[in-house]
């Protein structure tokens, strides 16, 4: 099995990842990026659809370029003028669940973060995961790990070191529920009855999200999941985001 | 003050829902029709109010057509053996006009778009995988686009007509466009085009 690896990137660069493309109009693209020293931005490449050569093959998903960036009077998108690829990640479109998880990838990117908020933190993650996938990380995985990082550096990070109400974690006061709402674990004693919103999980899952959340990122690959402690946290994950973002993510559809 | 009158203003609002047509150009056509004859415009209208009516899908390879099977279908010339899969009816008729393509199409009605909630059940592919298995389809050329939607979905594609097995699977090739130096060739378009290379005694 391949591992997750982190390429170590140029500093003072207009480093940007393609989080989505659209059609605009019959010749140009709208295309949202994560930069790093920007944030989440839309822009528009002039040009792009009508296969104008300095944009051939590069405004695609996931793509790591570097950009030329121009704010316009007019409008509130800002003018993709250069685009230098610098990895294309091939992998990450030919083999679907490669690209599956890389696209919810993207999907979260564009839903937890606010237009022009930087955070390099979080852009060195997200490339971290998507190289990792196009060495061919496993993409549950790869999400479980990304995601879990990402609420750490948004600063919504869950706390699964005991149960809200009475600090305890033990096999005893088994099994445990993931409350999205309360951002945290509750006892089968403190709260038997079982709360539409919660989620059972398991005390094997909740003793490896607790490794995940303390591990470096570079130390992550170390842990190893069963198949149902990583869909367990897949689902607690879902349920967090849709509790957190009002809304649900396509991308999960596929996934679990 | 509203200098645009009602139904002209109507015309252009219904023009700027077409994709690709801005407010701007909108006005430029519906100031176009305007000025030509009635009769065109009565032409044009009598054109969209019969569209629906007119057309359906291909039950076998979901082109739109106002033949169910569609005209490729029937044509017993053409080689049902072979089956081009293309994203979308517009890719259909850009090979058509090559006259390049021998066998028969199936049209998947998009790309895997996961964002946008499409899947391999949204799409036209598990009446590709019966058809090939029911007509003795021997060879299935991928045509999806060079995009990463369109990539992915031929490997998507790929992997699922090779576990069905029994034909072979080919992909559109893919490298230099036809009058670009290889100086200004991205890698990746490159070393596809070596990997796709072909033997020149052909
Ligand atoms: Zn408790
Ligand atoms: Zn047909």
């Amino acid at each position: 099995m391949h591992g997750l690896f982190h390429q170590p990137l140029p500093p003072g660069q207009n480093l940007a990842v393609v989080l989505q493309v659209r059609d605009h109009g019959e010749s140009d693209k709208i295309v949202t990026l994560y930069t790093r020293g920007l944030g989440k931005l839309a822009s528009i490449a002039k040009g792009a659809k009508r296969s104008k050569k300095r944009f051939v093959n590069k405004l695609e998903p996931f793509s790591l370029l570097n950009v030329q960036l121009a704010t316009s009077r007019s409008s509130s998108l800002m003018r993709l003028d250069e685009a230098e690829l610098l990895a294309p990640y091939p992998a990450l479109r030919q083999e679907y669940p490669q690209y599956l998880a890389a696209t919810l990838l993207c999907e979260l990117v564009l839903h937890w973060t606010r237009e022009h908020d930087s955070d390099a933190e979080l852009f060195d993650l997200l490339t971290w995961a998507l190289s990792g996938l196009a060495s061919g990380g496993e993409g549950r995985r790869t999400i479980a790990f990304f995601h879990i990082k990402l609420l750490e550096i948004l600063g919504y990070r869950p706390s699964f070191d005991g149960c809200l109400d009475c600090g305890m974690l033990s096999a005893q006061k088994a099994p445990y529920r993931f409350s999205p709402l309360r951002n945290g674990l509750v006892c089968n004693s403190c709260e038997p009855a079982f709360s539409a919103n919660s989620l059972p999980i398991s005390m094997q899952t909740v003793q490896l999200l607790r490794k995940a959340q303390d591990l470096a990122q570079d130390k992550l690959e170390r842990l190893r999941f069963s198949k149902g402690a990583l869909l367990e946290t897949l689902a607690l994950l879902r349920r967090y985001d849709s509790h957190l973002l009002q809304r649900e993510l396509q991308s999960w559809n596929f996934l679990c | 003050m509203n200098v645009v009158p009602p139904a002209l203003a109507r015309l252009i609002a219904d023009l700027n829902r077409l994709p690709g047509i801005g407010r701007k150009t909108a006005t430029r056509l519906a100031l176009h029709i305007m000025r030509r004859p009635a009769s065109e415009a009565q032409s044009l209208a009598r054109d969209l109010a019969e569209l629906h009516g007119a057309i359906r899908l291909c039950a076998n390879c979901f082109a739109f057509s106002e033949t169910d099977p569609c005209a490729i279908c029937r044509d017993s010339e053409r080689d049902s053996r072979l089956v081009c899969v293309v994203e979308e009816p517009a890719d259909l008729m850009a090979i058509e006009k090559t006259g390049a393509f021998k066998g028969k199409y199936h049209i998947l009605h998009g790309v895997l778009s996961p964002m946008d909630g499409i899947g391999p059940e949204e799409l036209k592919v598990e009446a590709l995988v019966e058809r090939v298995r029911r007509q003795r389809v021997v060879e299935v050329l991928v045509a999806t686009s060079s995009t990463v939607p369109g990539e992915a979905t031929a490997a998507y594609l790929i992997k699922r007509l090779q576990e069905e097995g029994g034909v072979t699977v080919t992909r559109l090739a893919c490298g230099i466009p036809m009058g670009m130096d290889i100086k200004y060739a991205d890698e990746l378009t490159l070393s596809r085009a070596i990997e796709s290379r072909k033997d020149t005694r052909g």
